[in-house]
């Protein structure tokens, strides 16, 4: 696609040739799954089965199977969809971003961020659903013509405006997902021996033919669809930011509510990358593709959110005491001090403090101690969702009206029930799609490039086996 | 409220002549006015009765709906009836609302001279009591079901051979106001050799009797005028809550509780009390005293007061009071200076220290002003003596036949084992009880009265007012009136309605200036009532040498005090679940009875709310939940009587049943426990009170479902911010700062919220619905939420979703309390729904489920709701109820209570206050029917009609000649949140305290009001002045 400078270290390792890229990336998809997926499989099945019977109950009961009241209205429910809303978000900001950006090494991720994000944002958009009373209405949420003299619906509720949002995001992460795919369907399409097999890849692939003219316009197309999509990461979470910004409660009152959410998402949606990343690394054998420079350099992404989230935290108090409004000052007071303040200040531990370690490079390259600190965030961050809503709803205007919120078992059930889905997609998509971009991958592995170089040399490329990139170059990957 | 078209009519017009079944239809004068229509009507009409009666019971005086309409009559139509409330001795007004033939909602009759239009919680939920399944429908023999006709036989039979040996029959009843019904019991008794009649209260005021025996020589319940009184002075006496007839004091006490700008007057309300009743949290100076040391103080005043008169009177051999005596002489200072015009209440049931409360009154010329002893109320006649004599000729096994009506006898007294034994020695035990309860089920016959609702039955509350009460519906059940079944047994086979028409011949006519009895009956049946002469009792003049102070004995380490509650008076109401449901307006616990402490005392005991403590008084155990109660006398354990109700168990699965539900009443357990075991019978009364107890603290819980978990407007100290320590949420000011400036006391306001950026973008035309609550004289009696729960179809969810705080009222009490321990102020503010005309739950609902109409309501689209809640996290006030379950009726029997007006919600929407709206379309229609504009008053809602206190005030605030228009204008309007900008439509009148600014305990909140008032008024000079000088003496307080 563009030239890269041999300088720059590679970004595939293990001396790859195409053919072998090829090979690895499509080993997990064909044979008989390892134990170790199948473990992980039936645990994520189980815990997916676990929340169809919790919603199913709750559906069938009511919603006061949860532990929400009179005062608390929202609790785990917008908690779980906030969070994974916000994972959705890296995949979007991996693929569509850092492509506009020209971040190389995205290619060794992007594919299973992109699934991720499309299963997050399925995962989130059941929770709105769900959390309705009434859910076998909850088409009336869209502006459809109808006759019931034609009720339109609420353009003013941020609500609604989520309704857009979801599905907007939603339908464009899967086109560009799906987009990405297509050379990787035709790859492995001309692998695959005649048979059912072969016809479904055939038909995913769309005709690809691999002639300069596809790759011309399909390379158009995804450029395009990363614009498109850039705007989208910033827009959703800004969305989802406004259900809480618009309101009146103090503690969701405040106008810093859309960078600050848009800087969580992405902070999170990382941290769940680098979980799954880790996890697929060592379970689908691609230590090669995933190098540990991939995880340093998203750690150094993940910190530089974590520092603006913090900072978020700390504006907030800042403009509560500055702002001077009582109400207000006494949510904050309230959120770091008050019944529930060991959920704040869980918060705060997994997101602020806890990834400061990640400014040492010796922490960054380590990758169990990433893997932990990834989990940290990803606890961290469902807790500041929980602080937001949870916090703010329980005592606010009359105090009169102050209540305390305990889960219950069907509520937690059903968060399970989320991860379960989550991981169950994940896993089954591992085993039917190329986990890593085929085509972007050869590309960002330099085997063209480094066989012209082998060529001048007069050097047959199968022998070679050293390294021709220096290994003390800067590892700085930046613009 | 009577107008025209819901004109009350009784529906058993008299027609003794006619044929069975059409009384109710064809009006008595048009019976000889056959025309050919009239005459096919009725000869169809006698065709069915006659088909009709050929297969059902025949029955004189059925009480049917209309079979055939009279002109202007649509089916579904509200027709209101008047009637009272005999079930109570304090004997409201009522107008029963009649659909189809079913009483739907009590309202207040605001023509009552007593009640004056006011209701309380408790006959507010009596449809649900008539509608209640569990009621006997039969009568019993032996716990079985039997006939009528075998019953009485039996029954008629013993006491047949009791009138021949000459033994001894009792009946026992609580007060009985009714001349109708004390003349049957007497006619029945005077069968015997030896029968009496005995009145069994379960708060009795036997004292008051007996010390107005000793002091006028005549055993009278004074009536308390207490619209006379300029100071009020209670000891103990919930007189807004429970104490004789709280629906008429409340009424009473509000006439000089309003101060107006020209006039700013109020009266002088101090209250001694242990426990805190709702009067306590009412008062303008409350006072923590144990009732056993009421009596020292009582002496004290006394002394001071006739020293006043010119009297010294001896005190050195009384005991030190425990009230600092600069409290107490300024207190006998104001008493002294309103003299004629002021009122000492007291409800020792200590003969003694009531004799000493009369001598007071006399002192302060009381008598015949604020107290009437020659037309005397008639609403307690309770004697304890009587009621003890008969626990000893029981235990001698002297009685012979034990008639018991509406009391659950062996429950409400102490000693219930000693007691049943003695009961199962008695030849003929007869309940008379509408359930099976714990008497019922001990005697040999339950002959069970109809419900209030469907009986026939007089009442005299005070004497000279004798009011009726009319059958609404046809018995439910196969039961049969009282005064029907004393009527038999004295060998008369007359119906109640007869009964009655000739007693009230007899005995009411003369009394009446009327001539022709028909008119004067079909007047008193439309009408409920009518004033008659009465004769005075024979009253001596004030015998001075009956008063003597005598030194109150020691107090002990603790007091215990019983007690009902508001929303409980009595055990036969444990089985209304509207009533067990309704939060008590201090404590805010439904479902439960506890030992409610002091916080300095729970925490010697070492324990919290929810830690069973164990009461034991007399040999008598009683095991309870604590709960630590701001206020409380640090001596004073205080306990409700009627609970532990024998068949309340009934309840437990009242809730929604699911995974983590939790029964709303344990496994073998019942809705609390009797407290009456712990009843001391010592000193010959029925005493509430007893020093004699002890407490410990056990390892058991059992959790309190409470309506609101934080009690106070102070924030919690370690979280407050800085100047937002204190939320105003309900203002309040002094009447001192109220006459320097009537808008004293006003919220600081940061904001001008008089600007709009669109001003014109709806305007505002047509109605404008709007209510205003005067705090200063809202008491939080509870009425106005068991009226808003049954017009609105409000579900009861049981303990556990209480507990989980989600009980569905559309309207609550707030309730804070503030200040010190000695010196708290409670504040009640009604909170529902506020009609925000920029309502923050109408711009979230993604599906415009919730909107707002052209004239200013707040509507909720029950059909159009899919439950995302947002709104309800949205509204400052939390008034949005959300049906989390579908709320299961225990039977189809309760559904005939529901309002069909008003629609059932389903599970997942949400719903609120709606401002009674089905009210105001049916005002409109009946205006726009009658060709008429719409009045001020056409209109009330439910909450507002019956309200004691006529503290809410509802209608249209475009119409310049409404009531809610002119308050609009009051200086101590104000809203709650109002600085935020939602323009409600419901705004609060401030609560003002007739105490002096410097008065101490007031918390400096009222100061720091004052104080913030004037920054907004720059211009008011004086105020800062005031300012200044209150700096200097307050810069040590906590608030400043």
């Amino acid at each position: 696609m563009s030239e890269t400078s041999p300088l720059r270290p590679a970004l595939v390792t293990g001396d790859k040739s195409l053919g072998d890229i090829t090979n690895d990336i499509s080993a997990p998809m064909a044979g008989t799954p390892s134990p170790l997926w199948w473990a992980a499989f039936l645990i994520a099945f189980s815990a997916l089965v676990l929340g169809v019977v919790a919603v199913t109950y709750q559906i069938a009961t009511g919603i006061g199977t949860w532990g929400l009241n009179k005062t608390v209205g929202w609790a785990f429910d917008i908690t779980n969809f906030v969070f994974w809303v916000g994972i959705g978000h890296a995949g979007t900001l991996i693929s569509a971003v850092l492509f506009l950006f020209r971040q190389k090494w995205r290619t060794a991720v992007n594919r299973s961020a992109e699934a991720m994000t499309l299963f997050a944002v399925m995962c989130a958009g059941l929770f709105p659903l769900i959390h309705m009373g009434r859910p076998w209405l909850a088409f009336w949420m869209l502006p459809y013509p109808n006759e019931r003299g034609s009720l339109w619906v609420n353009f003013k509720s941020p609500l609604l405006w989520d309704v857009f949002a979801i599905s907007t995001y939603l339908s464009v992460s899967a086109v560009f997902w799906y987009i990405g795919l297509i050379p990787d369907f035709a790859t492995i399409r001309d692998k695959t021996k005649p048979g059912l097999r072969k016809t479904i890849f055939s038909i995913l692939a769309f005709g690809w033919d691999g002639s300069a003219r596809t790759w011309l316009r399909y390379e158009t197309v995804y450029l395009l669809l990363a614009g498109l999509a850039t705007p989208l990461v910033f827009s959703v979470h800004s969305i989802v930011s406004m259900d809480f910004a618009t309101a009146v409660l103090p503690g969701w009152h405040t106008t810093i509510f859309p960078p600050y959410f848009v800087a969580g998402a992405i902070f999170s949606g990382l941290a769940m990358v680098l979980t799954l990343m880790l996890i697929a690394r060592k379970t689908m054998r691609l230590e090669d593709y995933i190098t540990v420079k991939h995880v340093e350099r998203m750690c150094l992404l993940m910190l530089s959110m974590g520092c603006i989230v913090g900072l978020a935290y700390g504006t907030e108090f800042f403009i509560a005491a500055y702002g001077g409004n009582a109400y207000e000052q006494f949510v904050f007071m309230n959120r770091a001090l008050g019944p529930m303040n060991w959920a704040y200040w869980t918060m705060v531990t997994c997101n602020v403090l806890i990834p400061q370690v990640l400014w040492f490079k010796s922490v960054r390259t380590s990758l169990p101690l990433v893997f932990v600190i990834t989990i940290f965030v990803n606890i961290g961050m469902w807790f500041e969702r929980f602080v937001i809503i949870v916090t703010s709803l329980h005592r606010d205007f009359l105090p009169s009206s102050w209540a305390h919120y305990i889960p219950s078992l069907v509520e937690i059930a059903t968060l399970i029930g989320s991860f379960g889905l989550f991981f169950t997609l994940f896993l089954l998509f591992c085993r039917i799609a190329p986990a890593i971009a085929i085509a972007e991958v050869k590309d960002a592995a330099n085997v063209k490039k480094r066989e012209i170089l082998l060529e001048a040399r007069n050097e047959p490329p199968q022998i070679i086996d050293t390294d021709p990139i220096p290994a003390n170059v800067d590892p700085s990957m930046g613009c | 409220m009577i107008n025209e078209a819901n004109k009350p009519e009784s529906l058993h017009h008299a027609n003794e002549s006619g044929p069975p079944m059409d009384n109710a239809i064809i009006p008595e004068k048009d019976l000889f006015q056959l025309n050919r229509r009239r005459f096919l009507e009725a000869a169809g009409f006698t065709f069915s009765a006659v088909a009709l009666s050929g297969c059902t019971r025949p029955d004189p005086e059925l009480a049917l709906p209309f079979a055939e309409l009279p002109e202007g009559i649509r089916p579904g139509q509200k027709l209101t009836y008047a009637s009272s409330c005999v079930d109570f001795p304090s004997g409201c007004g009522l107008l029963v609302s009649v659909r189809d033939g079913r009483p739907l909602k009590m309202e207040g009759m605001p023509e009552h001279p007593l009640s004056k239009g006011g209701l309380n919680a408790v006959a507010q939920a009596l449809p649900l009591g008539l509608y209640d399944s569990h009621r006997l429908k039969n009568p019993l023999r032996l716990g079985k079901k039997s006939e009528w006709k075998d019953v009485d036989e039996a029954i008629l039979k013993t006491l047949s051979s009791v009138k021949d040996s000459g033994d001894a029959v009792r009946v026992v009843t609580p007060t009985v106001t009714g001349p109708t019904l004390k003349e049957a019991i007497d006619t029945f008794l005077k069968q015997f050799k030896d029968g009496s009649h005995i009145t069994l209260d379960t708060v009795s005021h036997s004292a008051i009797l007996d010390a107005h025996e000793k002091t006028h020589g005549a055993r009278v319940l004074p009536h308390y005028l207490l619209s006379g009184a300029k100071v009020i002075v209670s000891f103990g006496a919930d007189f807004l809550g429970t104490w004789i007839s709280p629906v008429e004091f409340t009424a009473d006490w509000r006439t000089n509780r309003v101060p107006i700008e020209d006039d700013p007057q109020m009266s002088y309300h101090a209250h001694f009390e242990g426990r805190v009743s709702l009067t306590g949290g009412k008062a303008d100076r409350r006072y923590r005293l144990a009732p056993d040391e009421f009596g020292t103080v009582l002496n004290h005043l006394y002394a001071m007061l006739s020293e006043k008169a010119g009297k010294k009177v001896e005190t050195a051999k009384l005991r030190k009071s425990p009230i600092a005596e600069a409290d107490l002489t300024s207190l006998a200072e104001r008493l002294w200076d309103a003299r004629g015009e002021s009122i000492l209440l007291c409800d020792s049931q200590d003969v003694a220290v009531q004799v000493v409360v009369n001598a007071i009154n006399h002192l302060l010329d009381n008598y015949g002003k604020t107290l009437d002893i020659t037309k005397p109320s008639l609403q307690a006649q309770g004697n304890d003596r009587e009621v003890l004599k008969l626990i000893d000729e029981l235990k001698a096994g002297k009685i012979a036949a034990l008639f018991v009506a509406g009391t659950d006898l062996t429950h409400n007294l102490p000693e219930h084992g000693k007691l049943a034994e003695a009961i199962s020695k008695v030849r003929l035990v007869v309940s008379l009880n509408e359930r099976n309860d714990d008497f019922s089920s001990i005697a040999h016959f339950v002959c069970p009265d109809h419900h209030l609702l469907e009986s026939w039955l007089d009442a005299e509350p005070v004497s000279g007012l004798v009011s009726l009460s009319q059958p609404l519906l046809q018995p439910l059940g196969n039961t049969r009136s009282i005064l029907e079944s004393f009527a038999l047994w004295s060998g008369n086979k007359s119906s109640a309605y007869e009964i009655l028409r000739t007693s009230w011949e007899k005995n009411i006519l003369p009394r009446s200036k009327s001539k022709s009895f028909r008119k004067f009956w079909d007047q008193s049946v439309h009408d409920g009532f009518i004033e008659a002469s009465s004769v005075a009792p024979k009253v001596s003049e004030f015998k001075t040498e009956a008063v003597a102070l005598s030194p109150q004995a020691k107090p002990d380490e603790y007091c215990l005090s019983l007690y009902t509650k508001v929303g409980l008076t009595d055990s036969r109401h444990a089985h209304n679940p509207w009533l067990q449901e309704l939060p008590d307006p201090i404590t805010k616990v439904t479902w439960d009875n506890y030992v409610s402490l002091s916080p300095t005392t729970a925490e010697k005991l070492g324990v919290s709310d929810g830690d069973v403590v164990s009461v034991e008084a007399g040999g008598s155990n009683v095991e309870l939940p604590a709960l630590v109660q701001r206020g409380q006398h640090d001596r004073v354990i205080s306990i409700a009587l009627a609970y532990g109700v024998k068949g309340t168990d009934r309840f437990a699965k009242i809730g929604p049943q699911w995974l983590e539900s939790r029964l709303t009443v344990a496994e073998g357990e019942l809705v609390g426990k009797n407290a009456a075991p712990l009843i001391s019978t010592a000193n010959g009364s029925l005493s509430l009170t007893r020093d004699d107890v002890a407490i410990a603290k056990t390892d058991k819980r059992h959790e309190l479902a409470k309506t609101q978990e934080y009690h106070s407007m102070e924030l919690p100290k370690n979280i407050a911010p800085y100047g937002g320590e204190y939320r105003d949420v309900v203002e309040s000011t002094t009447l001192a700062a109220y006459k320097d400036d009537p808008e004293a006391g006003m919220h600081e306001k940061h904001f001008d919220t008089s600007v709009q950026l669109w001003p014109d973008d709806h305007p505002k035309k047509g109605h404008q619905w709007g209510m205003s609550i005067d705090l200063n004289v809202c008491t939080g009696c509870s009425a106005c939420v068991v009226a808003c729960q049954s017009e609105n179809n409000v579900p009861v969810v049981g303990k556990d979703e209480v507990y989980r705080q989600r009980e569905m009222h559309w309207m609550r009490i707030d309730r804070y309390i503030d200040g010190e321990d000695d010196d708290i102020q409670v504040s009640h503010q009604p909170m529902m729904c506020q009609h925000c005309d920029n309502a923050p739950c109408e711009t979230v609902c993604p599906v415009l489920a919730t909107t707002h109409s052209s004239e200013g309501l707040n509507e909720q689209v029950y059909n159009r709701c899919v439950g995302t809640r947002y709104c309800a996290n949205n509204c400052p006030y939390k008034v949005r109820r959300f049906n989390w379950f579908n709320y299961s009726h225990e039977d189809s029997l309760v559904n005939l209570a529901l309002n069909p007006d008003v629609t059932v919600r389903a599970r997942g929407v949400m719903e609120k206050c709606s401002m009674c709206v089905q009210r105001i379309e049916e005002g409109k229609i009946d205006a726009k029917r009658r060709g008429v504009e719409l009045t001020d008053g056409d209109i009330q809602t439910a909450c507002q009609q019956s309200c004691p206190a006529k503290a809410i005030t509802f209608g249209d605030m475009n119409d310049s000649k409404s009531e809610i228009h002119t308050t609009l204008d009051n200086p101590r309007k104000y809203g709650v949140l109002e600085e935020f900008n939602f323009r409600q439509g419901v705004s609060y009148l401030r609560v003002v305290r007739n105490r002096e600014e410097g008065d101490s305990g007031e918390g400096g909140h009222s100061n720091h009001d004052a104080h913030k008032h004037s920054e907004v008024t720059p211009s008011n000079s004086n105020n800062i002045v005031n300012l200044d000088e209150k700096r200097t003496s307050e810069t040590g307080g906590k608030h400043v």
